[in-house]
């Protein structure tokens, strides 16, 4: 809708429109006006004195598209992970602040158990690497093997999230007995060590499991999945699951069980990858 | 299969709103008694998951009457029976909204 089109409208309601438009995604905008420019017309000549609460409703209407042209846009995306991760690392170490009453304090406490952090980190990143790969073998990979651009973001983002969940578990174990520490520093820092251990565990088996189910171009989470094929079949067919990038970049499939001519999932691009 | 989706109360009210003809959001508005800022983004919920529709009244019928086009929402199949399923949770849902008229 062209300003043009407002002129139907008294000076307020276009002002009104006219700022509130700002929150709308642009490819929404002019649907949304077109919407408002009716609603508003017609309250004016219906019921004057309920314009008020319209333009609260306008308001929360553009504020409902704007929110959900972000989840469309972030959901399930590397940056929203990662940001998240961020953003509890960020929390668990304010928490220590607190905990602590000053930032040098925070600082030499977590200070003095980095060691620990630091050395037991990569132990960690490798028993949790050796048992998925020898417990979960059909979840390899087929078929994007060859671009090595796409395999390179996968490893880049691998190493981001496990860093930052290592960081995550680290912090949050520290939390969790900064307090005890006063009274009896030999068993929280014992304890320390079993709940990092144990928090980062957990951790970076989520963090492998979401690794899989991510697409192998844009990484982004992969959804709507859908059964396929017929499990009384399974000596005759392939059956599982499929689960859609929703970018539309591919698929994967997702065997049901393992049988000689099917052990791994499978990806299979839907777009042609050329640069 | 799919199971039928729960709505909340306000969601069932509006759908059951759209269901008994009130079309526009001003309208659904009058008849529910509620704000508009709960109203106009539970139409867009509600369309979004596929509970309603909407389209836009014909220029020229607008244009006959002098007056801006509407959006109109209805209710799509999927939406009935929700909409079904909310009158069973909620009863006294059928006596709050009176049928409109032609």
């Amino acid at each position: 809708m062209s300003q043009a089109d407002l002129n139907g409208l008294r000076r307020f309601d276009r002002a009104l429109l006219g700022a509130v438009q700002m929150i709308v995604p642009i490819d929404d905008r002019s649907e949304w006006l077109r919407t408002w420019r009716a609603e508003i017309w017609h309250m004016r000549h219906l019921k004057a004195h309920r314009l008020n609460g319209l333009s609260v409703g306008l308001t929360c209407d553009a504020l409902w598209l704007r929110t959900d042209s972000w989840r469309r846009a972030y959901t399930g995306t590397v940056s929203l992970c990662l940001a998240t991760l961020a953003f509890l690392c960020v929390v668990a170490t304010l928490i220590m602040v607190i905990l602590t009453g000053s930032w040098p304090d925070a600082a030499i406490y977590l200070g003095i158990r980095l060691p620990h952090f630091i050395a037991g980190s990569p132990l960690l990143v490798l028993v949790v690497y050796a048992e998925f790969a020898t417990s979960n073998p059909r979840h390899t990979e087929h078929g994007s093997a060859t671009k090595f651009r796409f395999w390179f973001k996968r490893k880049l983002f691998l190493f981001a999230k496990t860093a930052l969940l290592l960081l995550l578990g680290f912090l949050l174990s520290a939390d969790l007995f900064q307090t005890l520490h006063a009274s009896f520093p030999i068993t929280s820092d014992l304890m320390q060590i079993f709940v990092f251990v144990v928090l980062s565990l957990l951790g970076l088996r989520w963090s492998f499991l979401d690794q899989q189910i991510r697409c192998k171009q844009c990484l982004r989470a992969l959804t709507t999945p859908a059964r396929v094929g017929r499990p009384s079949h399974n000596l005759l067919e392939w059956n599982g699951t499929e689960l859609l990038c929703p970018d539309g970049h591919g698929h994967l499939s997702v065997p049901e069980m393992e049988t000689s001519w099917c052990q791994s999932s499978r990806w299979t691009f839907q777009t042609p990858t050329a640069p | 299969m799919l199971s039928t989706p729960r709505l909340s109360h306000t969601a069932a009210l509006i759908l059951k709103a759209i269901s008994l003809g009130y079309c526009f959001g001003f309208d659904i508005m009058e008849v529910t008694g509620l704000p508009s800022g709960t109203v106009y983004p539970a139409l867009r919920r509600l369309e979004r998951d596929g509970l309603a529709g909407s389209k836009w009244e014909a220029e020229s019928t607008a244009t006959a009457g002098q007056r801006p086009a509407r959006r109109y929402y209805e209710i799509t199949k999927a939406g009935k029976s929700t909409a079904l399923a909310a009158t069973e949770r909620y009863p006294l849902l059928a006596r709050l909204l009176p049928e409109k008229n032609a």
